[in-house]
Parts: structure tokens; C-alpha cells; sequence
């Protein structure tokens, strides 16, 4: 469904990622690992149009995203959860899920996705009309994943969602994602905690200093040395 | 003798051409300078006017004497609204525009409404003037052409002090300014009293060569509007600009106005503002300055083998001996923002000639932790003690001072100053006070210290990425520091600068420097850190020699996280 | 101080809410393009007079119904509103070089104006003009009570818009965090070009308004820029409610102010207020 190669992007003069290359197919949960500065979030960001591709290619359903406006990737089926959330604080939660399905298509599913979305996070639907700035940490990631449940996308893009939530809430984030994944999308999620992660996973891919260094299934990947040295430095062979 | 016998009327417009540069250049001194664009300067000027205008037109003071207390009274107005708005943070940018706009009303009505004028105008009329010339044309014509003098040397004489490198640095960033050392404060301070003092002179004189003011006719949008176009248009980065930009436009007005074409005059000097804005915001001078620079530094990259390092270097940094001694002491350090807790009691010793690697997963406190040592923010609670001396109520520039330098992970040059020119900011404000040019010789030795010599009249704007990050590192050593905090210099760069770098990271040890290293490139932290520090979730997690942390099972939890989380 | 009688004082309080419901109209749209756009429009002035001024010309010379000239000042006024923004946006200007930018096209229009219409004062003569109502001894005149009711409608208006459609939803996403907005599909350009164009109309109608009360003179553009960037601000950016409220307080207290003390001292109310919030609130203005 989503091809990237040799994808290159990066902020001001600093280039964070070179030449990565990854696929991910309908359906499918993909995870991609590294350590801070990794260029994790670059490659989230570029896919989902946030930011701009410096060179390679974006292809979703054999349809070319590199050179596209911002505004063109949602309508192909991307929507993302953008690291820090990134909810507009001064609008009602209501709001931020109506953004979400701002486009025609979505638009008209917008009264059955609100349903779906309250019946996946509950806590949602109290706080609607609550500004989403005065949310709670946990509050908050689940209506950035409801806004962008919103948009019915094929291909939901999420950027660290446990970061900063208390490990009951983070449990219960990963059983929604494995929800929504079994309802027939496809994610590709940025995890600071490996070890959930690839539990979650179907493949995961282990980012370095911009590039891809590792690829496979979970339990293959967290035994492989490169894993090892890229978050904690040390060689297991030595 | 520049004193022309020529007609009057020439004299007269001279006298024009003179006033406007002195209002354009003074004007530029505090707002060109450190880019606080004052729309107030109508304020200042009026000051000036109703200071002779009260002090020779109704108390008889001969009008020679009131001029000091046309250039004092502006100038302690301004340095007292200074000392009030400089201390607010955001009033910046369009908002300090705003509120010294907003200063010149009130300051006009206060006028009107009161003794001071009362509302009918002052008049001059019976006032003598000074007979430097055989005429009064003349006479004004050499007095306004003094003060063009003096304010020109003066606007020239700051750029060459350090006074003039600071304001650049605070047009560029300010906070990163105020942590090399530069006392942004008092600096704006003294440029604003400068700048008003002598739009009160211009406006002194001016007083007497109307010879009846008002307050509608001194305290409008006009005077502010004016100099900010002829600085805009002239260069607001190049002393001589403003004077450019208003030669160039009171002549264009006054021939309108002599052709009988007024309106369209102002129609002309519109359309000029919107184009100097648009297509040339740095101005006539910024544009000839970019070009000649560009052909220079394409000169000296030809011309140029880049010197041997480390021949010459200051001899401040004196290689200390690794003694092991605790040179910073870091207790119970606390900081939250809108109750997140970022530090949350952090203690952590670093000892003299040591590299200490501080790691820790994302939103650990490590940059957190950087930024309060450096005194980039101020801490909640806690003490730092950096070689016997508590840092914790300091303001950035006096830590920059005692001997800390920081990088900035995603580099902050100042962006219209030189390659050269960022160092040698660093070596004059920080460590003891140096004069601009023994700095910038000291900062040509730094730059061949990291391998930039060949690009020093570059702008950062030119440089990649491998030279921006070694260009924060120069700027870092060349205030001699005793401690240089690393935030993630090498992130972004391939693997053989990566190399490079750890390389120039030894060298710089070598010569004595303690080093606190936050990065994330982990084969770097383990060959370069004596000690390694863990952080997670605001607090020291774990501390010892590298390997033997990372191997420690809560140093691979609170990276990897546990499935039972 | 003798204190005027409360007669005087209560029809001092009407006349400074009308003329706060000017401030209120005036300042609408500069706020919205200052807190949406990030362009400090000063050109918003230019615009307005402009605005007024050819009303006049088909009011007076035309022969037009004064309201009538709306259908072809607002969109006059939208369509000069968008080119404007379409110029700021292909030089990605900064909000500080917007202000020196637009204070050139205001310089431009204001030439235009004199070379058009001269600088000598310009009254519109309107049926409305002489119609007064009267309530108990408090005198209402048509034209200022027409000016606050649209000040009031369009304020509301846009206040409803922004909260209750997608189109203004959108404008307030885009405010708040653009990219994020564009990820899901929001058009950045085309939605800042059209809201332009409607801060473009509000001044159109703004300008009307103008005409309807006021006696024109070029020079006069400049005398609103202070006391209306004072509502603005007091208001808050980018509201639509904030000016329109804050104008009428503003107006109230000079007109006291006026009736009090006296009437050159009008204008220190607005200006104080205009710094004490720089000083003390300045990040939320």
C-alpha cells in the first residue's frame, strides 16, 4: 500500500534522515524502533506530509505523494498522531475530532466515526466539549488518536503514544491500537518502549543515525546486536 | 569651513537633509542595531522640541543652553521606559513597536493638557539665533551639519566597540546572546539613552528653526514612519544606512514638493517602503555589504590554505591538570514546567578535566538540565556550585562569565554576523573582556582549531551542517571556558564526521576543558565519557563507568521499556 | 470641577458607545488578519478610507442609496483584501515587515485618495444623516445607531461562523497549528487567501460606515490607527467578540473622559490601557 524509498528529509539545515527505504502492506502493523534522534519522527512526519520530502520517493497506492501540497495526503488515506500530540488546545474536543474529518469523504461518515471513536476511548465522550487543552496527558493522546481515526484513513501514522502516560493508560492505548489494526487498518507506529512495541508488531524496522540498519519480525529483531548497540552502546559479541 | 554661501534656500534644504539623517541614525542606533524597532522615536524627538521650545521660548534661557537638557531630558525618558519594558520578556518585535507608538500619545497629550504647551503652540520667534553664519539658514545648516557629525561618528564608533556586537548578536537572538556573556540588559538600555538623547538634540534645534511647535504638528506617526523608511531603505545593519536611505527620500519629497507633485511623492515613497521591504529587506548598504562579502570570501577560500592549529592559541585555557576534584556539585536540583516535572532533584558531581556523558531516554531532563546550568532558565530549587561559587541566581551572561559555555543542539549562530565574527563575540564577552579586534584575531586561531578557517567571512547561512555544528563548538571554546556543556553536537552528521568529531571533542579535552556530553550516538558516548550519568524521568537513574552502566538492568528497562509496563 | 449634569453624562456614554461600535468594526478585521494571518495590517485604514471614500463618490455624485454602494464596495474591498495577502505571502513576510509593508500601500492609497478626491474635507449628504430618534431627553442619530447594529451583527456573525461551521473551524485550526491542520486536509492557502479577502470586506464595510457619519479627509486614515489597535489588542487577537467590546469600553470612557475632564484629554484612556496590557499581559495579546 505505502511505499517509501530512499526517502531523505530533515529541519533547517540539519538532514535527519538519508535514503530510508521501507514498505508497509494493507492491514499490516509495522514498527519502527531507534534511539532519540534516530530520525524517527522525521520519517512519520514526512509521510504524513508535515514535512517536506527532500528526495526519494512517497508512493501510496502507486500514486506519488513526494512532491504533493501538505493538504493532499490525507484525502490518499494517511492520517497521522503527531508526536506531542499536537491537539489545537484553544477548541473543544467535539472540534479537534471535526477537524479530523474536515474532507468530503470523511465528512460524511462523520456522525458514525464520532460513534466509533466514543466507543473506543469513552472517556472522549464526557469531555467533548471540553477545550482539549484542558485535557489530561492521556485524554489528550486519545483524542489526537481519535482525530485521526476521524479522517478513516487506511494507514494511521503514530508517533510515540505512550510518551508520558502512566502504564495503566499506556496498556490501554495499545489495546485500542491493536483494535483499530484488526478493524482493518494499517499502522506504522514510532515506539520509545521496544519491548511493547514488538509485542504489538507484526515487523518492525530499527532506524540509526537516519538510516535503516535492521528489518524483520519482532522476536528475531530484539535478539539482533544492532538493536542492543544502537539504545545502549554496547557490543554483546565483545 | 564647510559654511557655503550659497542662497538660503539651499542652505534650508541641506539643514533638511542633516536633520533627517541625525533622526534616521540615532533612530537606528537602539532599533536597526538590536532589531527593537521603536515607533516612539516621535516621542524622544518631541521631548527635545519642547524642551528649548519651553525652556528659550517662554523662560527666556539664551538657546544654546537649553540644547544639553534637549539631548538629557529625552535621554533619561527613554532609559526609564527602557528599564521597564526591557525587563519584560515578550515585548519584542511588533510589540515594542506598538507600545512606544502608544508612548508618543500619551506623551502628546500630556503636552497639550498642560502648562507644558496648554494648546495654542509654543513660539520661537523672539528667540535669537546663534549667528555662526552670517545668515540664520547658515547658521542652522552648521549646526544641524555638527550634529550629523557627531551622531554619525557616534553610530560608527558603536559598531566598532563591543557595545555594537552585542546589539547585532541581541538582533539575532537574543537569549543565546545573553548566554555568551553579552549583558543584553544594560545594552539596550545604553543604546535607547543614546538614540533619544540625540533625536532631543535634532529636535532642539529643529524647535528653533520652526519656530513655533505643536503638539499635533510634533507628536505624530510621521516622524517615527519616516526614520524607519530611510533606515529600511539605507540598511538598518550598516551605521551609514539610515543616512543613505534619508538623503535619498528627503530629496525625493522635497522635489515632489518643490515640482508641485506632493501626492505623488508620497505615492513614490510608499511604493519604495512596500519594494524594500519585499524584494530588499536588508536595504541599499545590506545588499552592496552581502555582495562584497560573497566576492571576499570566495577570495580568501582561493587564496587561503588553512594554518596549522593550535600553534597560537590563547594560553587561557591552560591545560589543567585532571585533578578529579569536583568542579561542578549539582544537588537536589528541581525544575517543572506547568507542572511537568523536567528536573526532579538531580544530583550529580562533574570533576575537573573529565568528560561526563549524560544519557537518558527522550524527556529524561537532559537538555533540561543544560539549560539551567547554563542559565538559560532558572531553576525551582536546588543549588549548582561550579568551582566554589553557587550559579543558581545568576543571570545567564555573568555563568557565560565564570567560565561555562554551552552548544545548542539544533545550532543558534547569529545568523548576519560572520563566521568569524560569532566566534570572536564569544572570546569578547566571555572569560575576561577583550576588545574587538584582539577577539577577532583569537577567533581566527579558533577557527583553524576546528578546520573553518577557510569559510571565516562566510555567513552561518552558507556553512552544512558538519560546519554549523563545528562553528557552535568554536563559539563554545572561545570564551576559554573551564566547562563546556556538548547538547548533542553530533546529531544529524554521517558517520566520518561523527569520526571527525570525536576527534576534535579529544583535542579539546586535551587542552584542559572539562566536558559534559548529552548525546545519542551511543558508540560516541562509550568512547569518549570517562563517567556516564543515566537520567530518567527527571532524576539520576544510574552513574559509573559506561559499559558497566549500560549493562545494568533499570539503564535497559527505562530505555527498552518492559511488556509488563 | 463642576460635574456635568447626568443628562449630559448619560448622552456623553451614548455617543462614546457609538463610536466604540466603530472602533469595534474597524478593528474586526484587523484582528482577525493580525491573530490568523500574522499580518499587521495597517493598510486595513487605507482600505477602509478607500472605502469611504467611493461610497461618497457614488452616494453623493452617483446618486446610490448609501447602503446600496455596499454591493460594490464589499466586493471591491475583498478582491483588494486577497490581492494584498497573495503579494505578503509569496515574500513570506514577517509580522513586523507586514506593518512596514502595508504602511506603504496605506501611504499609496492615501496618495491615490488625494489625487482623486483632493485633500479638502468631504461630507456625505444622506436622507439618513438628518433622521434622529429621540428616548426621554437622549438623542439617538440613524447613521451612528446604523453603524453600531452592523458592528454588533457582523461581530456576532463571525463570532457564529468561526464556531459553527467547518470553514471557520478551520481558519481557527490553522491558526493554532498549521501543518498539523494541512495533514488533514485543510487547504492552507486557499483558506488564509479567503480570509483575507473577508478582513479585505469587513473594511469595505467599515469604510461605509465611515462615510455614513464622518467628515473625510486623507490625513484622517491615521487618526484611527492607535485607539483601534488599542481595542484590538485589549480584545485579544483573532477574536471576533474581543474589539467590538473592547472598542465600546474604550469609547465609553473617552466620551466620559470628555465630558469630565475635558476633551483633548480623550486620548490618554486608550493609550495607557494600550501599555499597561503590553506590560503586563504580553504574551497573551
Amino acid at each position: 500500500m505505502l511505499e517509501v524509498d530512499r526517502l531523505g528529509a530533515g529541519y533547517g539545515a540539519a538532514p535527519a534522515l538519508w535514503e530510508v527505504s521501507l514498505a508497509i502492506a494493507e492491514r499490516e502493523l509495522v514498527c519502527v524502533l531507534g534511539p532519540n534522534g534516530a530520525g524517527k519522527t522525521t520519517l512519520i512526519n514526512a509521510i504524513a506530509g508535515l514535512l517536506p520530502a527532500r528526495g526519494g520517493r512517497i508512493v501510496m497506492d502507486g500514486r506519488e505523494l513526494t512532491r504533493a501540497a501538505p493538504h493532499r495526503f490525507c484525502a490518499s488515506g494517511i492520517a497521522i498522531v503527531p508526536e506531542g500530540r499536537r491537539l489545537f488546545a484553544g477548541m473543544t474536543v467535539r472540534e479537534n475530532l471535526e477537524i479530523g474529518s474536515y474532507l468530503p469523504q470523511a465528512r460524511r461518515e462523520r456522525a458514525r466515526s464520532l460513534d466509533y471513536v466514543c466507543a473506543l476511548f469513552p472517556a472522549v465522550r464526557e469531555k467533548l466539549d471540553h477545550a482539549a487543552g484542558s485535557l489530561s496527558g492521556g485524554q489528550q493522546q486519545m483524542v489526537a488518536i481519535g482525530r485521526a481515526l476521524m479522517a478513516r484513513p487506511r494507514l494511521l501514522l503514530l508517533d510515540e503514544p505512550s510518551l508520558g502516560l502512566s502504564p495503566a493508560i499506556v496498556l490501554a492505548m495499545f489495546d485500542a491500537i491493536r483494535e483499530v489494526n484488526a478493524a482493518g487498518t494499517a499502522v506504522l507506529l514510532v515506539e520509545q518502549n521496544v519491548a511493547m512495541a514488538l509485542d504489538l508488531a507484526g515487523r518492525a524496522y530499527l532506524l540509526e543515525e537516519g538510516r535503516v540498519v535492521a528489518e524483520g519480525p519482532p522476536a528475531a529483531l530484539f535478539d539482533r546486536p544492532e538493536l542492543k548497540r544502537a539504545y545502549l552502546g554496547h557490543d554483546p559479541v565483545r | 569651513m564647510p559654511a557655503l554661501r550659497l542662497p538660503a534656500f539651499y542652505e534650508s534644504f541641506l539643514y533638511l537633509v542633516l536633520h533627517w539623517i541625525v533622526l534616521a541614525t540615532s533612530w537606528n542606533l537602539l532599533s536597526g542595531y538590536s532589531g527593537y524597532f521603536s515607533f516612539g522615536h516621535g516621542a524622544f524627538y518631541g521631548a527635545g522640541v519642547y524642551t528649548t521650545a519651553v525652556l528659550a521660548g517662554k523662560m527666556d534661557v539664551p538657546f544654546a543652553w537649553t540644547l544639553p537638557a534637549a539631548a538629557l531630558l529625552p535621554a533619561l525618558l527613554g532609559v526609564a521606559l527602557g528599564a521597564i519594558v526591557f525587563r519584560v520578556r515578550n515585548v519584542r518585535g511588533e510589540l515594542f513597536a506598538l507600545l512606544t507608538l502608544a508612548v508618543t500619545f500619551v506623551l502628546a497629550t500630556i503636552v497639550l493638557n498642560t502648562p507644558i504647551d496648554g494648546g495654542p503652540g509654543v513660539y520661537l520667534s523672539a528667540v535669537a539665533v546663534p549667528s555662526l553664519a552670517p545668515t540664520a539658514s547658515g547658521s542652522f545648516y552648521l549646526m544641524a551639519l555638527a550634529l550629523a557629525v557627531v551622531t554619525l561618528a557616534i553610530a560608527y564608533a558603536v559598531t566598532k566597540m563591543r557595545l555594537g556586537v552585542g546589539l547585532f548578536a541581541i538582533h539575532d537572538d537574543e537569549d543565546a546572546a545573553e548566554v555568551m556573556g553579552v549583558p543584553t540588559y544594560r545594552y539596550k538600555l545604553v543604546a535607547f539613552g543614546l538614540s533619544c538623547g540625540l533625536a532631543g538634540l535634532a529636535g532642539g534645534i529643529q524647535a528653533l528653526f520652526v519656530s513655533y511647535v505643536t503638539s499635533n504638528g510634533t507628536f505624530n506617526i510621521t516622524v517615527p514612519l519616516t526614520v524607519v523608511l530611510m533606515s529600511v531603505l539605507g540598511g538598518t545593519r550598516h551605521w551609514a544606512g539610515p543616512a543613505i536611505g534619508a538623503t535619498v527620500i528627503t530629496i525625493l519629497l522635497y522635489a515632489s514638493t518643490a515640482a508641485d507633485q506632493a501626492v505623488a511623492g508620497k505615492a513614490v515613497v510608499g511604493a519604495i517602503l512596500v519594494g524594500a521591504v519585499l524584494f530588499m529587506p536588508d536595504g541599499i548598504l545590506g545588499l552592496a555589504v552581502a555582495r562584497l562579502r560573497r566576492m571576499r570570501a570566495a577570495a580568501s577560500s582561493i587564496a587561503q590554505a588553512p594554518p596549522a592549529y593550535a600553534t597560537r592559541l590563547p594560553a587561557t585555557a591552560a591545560p589543567r591538570a585532571r585533578t578529579g576534584e569536583p568542579l561542578v556539585v549539582v544537588r537536589g536540583l528541581r525544575k517543572s514546567f506547568r507542572g511537568v516535572r523536567a528536573l526532579d532533584g538531580v544530583d550529580l558531581d562533574v570533576r575537573e578535566g573529565e568528560i561526563l556523558g549524560v544519557l537518558g531516554p527522550n524527556g529524561s531532563g537532559k537538555s533540561t538540565l543544560i539549560n539551567v546550568v547554563s542559565g538559560h532558565y532558572r531553576a525551582d530549587a536546588g543549588s549548582i556550585v561550579f568551582a566554589g561559587r553557587e550559579l543558581l541566581h545568576l543571570r545567564a551572561h555573568r555563568i557565560a562569565r565564570a567560565g561555562i559555555a554551552r552548544t545548542y543542539q539544533i545550532p543558534r549562530p547569529f545568523a548576519h554576523m560572520t563566521v568569524r565574527d560569532n566566534v570572536a563575540l564569544t572570546a569578547m564577552f566571555g572569560g575576561e573582556a577583550l576588545d574587538p579586534g584582539e577577539a577577532r584575531a583569537q577567533a581566527g586561531e579558533w577557527l583553524a582549531f576546528t578546520d573553518l578557517a577557510a569559510r571565516a567571512d562566510a555567513l552561518p547561512g552558507d556553512l552544512n551542517l558538519h560546519q554549523t555544528k563545528f562553528l557552535e563548538l568554536a563559539r563554545a571554546l572561545a570564551s576559554r571556558p573551564r566547562l563546556v556543556l556538548l547538547d548533542e553536537v553530533l546529531s544529524g552528521l554521517t558517520p566520518g564526521e561523527i569520526d571527525e568529531a570525536v576527534e576534535l571533542i579529544r583535542r579539546i579535552r586535551a587542552r584542559g576543558t572539562t566536558i559534559v556530553l548529552v548525546e545519542h550516538v551511543m558508540r560516541v558516548v562509550t568512547a569518549l565519557s570517562d563517567r556516564i550519568v543515566v537520567l530518567d524521568q527527571g532524576r539520576v537513574l544510574a552513574e559509573g563507568l559506561a559499559d558497566d552502566v549500560m549493562s545494568r538492568r533499570e539503564v535497559a528497562i527505562a530505555y527498552l521499556g518492559t511488556v509488563h509496563a | 470641577m463642576n460635574l456635568p449634569s447626568g443628562t449630559l453624562l448619560a448622552q456623553s456614554a451614548l455617543s462614546g458607545l457609538f463610536i466604540g461600535g466603530l472602533y469595534g468594526l474597524i478593528g474586526l478585521g484587523l484582528g482577525l488578519s493580525w491573530g490568523l494571518l500574522h499580518v499587521i495590517n495597517l493598510a486595513h485604514f487605507g482600505l477602509a478610507f478607500l472605502a469611504a471614500y467611493v461610497c461618497y463618490q457614488l452616494a453623493s455624485v452617483g446618486g446610490m442609496d448609501p447602503l446600496a454602494t455596499l454591493a460594490i464596495v464589499v466586493p471591491l474591498c475583498f478582491a483588494l483584501g486577497v490581492a494584498m495577502h497573495a503579494l505578503l505571502m509569496r515574500f513570506r513576510v514577517s509580522p513586523l515587515n507586514s506593518l512596514l509593508a502595508t504602511f506603504g500601500i496605506t501611504a499609496i492609497i492615501e496618495a491615490g485618495i488625494q489625487s482623486v478626491w483632493t485633500a479638502d474635507f468631504r461630507k456625505l449628504e444622506s436622507s439618513y444623516a438628518a433622521q434622529k430618534f429621540r428616548i426621554g431627553e437622549l438623542f439617538l442619530p440613524l447613521p451612528e445607531l446604523l453603524t453600531l447594529a452592523i458592528a454588533v451583527a457582523l461581530a456576532f456573525g463571525i463570532w457564529a461562523a468561526m464556531r459553527y461551521t467547518d470553514l471557520g473551524k478551520a481558519m481557527r485550526a490553522l491558526a493554532e497549528d498549521a501543518p498539523v491542520a494541512s495533514a488533514f486536509g485543510v487547504n492552507a492557502r486557499m483558506h488564509a487567501l479567503l480570509l483575507a479577502g473577508v478582513c479585505g470586506a469587513l473594511a469595505g464595510v467599515a469604510g461605509v460606515c465611515l462615510a455614513l457619519t464622518y467628515t473625510l479627509t486623507p490625513a484622517q486614515i491615521y487618526a484611527w490607527v492607535g485607539v483601534v489597535f488599542a481595542a484590538v489588542m485589549l480584545g485579544g487577537l483573532g477574536s471576533p467578540l474581543g474589539p467590538l467590546a473592547a472598542g465600546i469600553v474604550i469609547g465609553v470612557s473617552e466620551a466620559l473622559t470628555m465630558a469630565v475632564a475635558s476633551p483633548s484629554w480623550a486620548p490618554i484612556v486608550s493609550f495607557t490601557i494600550l501599555i499597561a496590557l503590553l506590560l503586563v499581559r504580553p504574551g497573551k495579546t
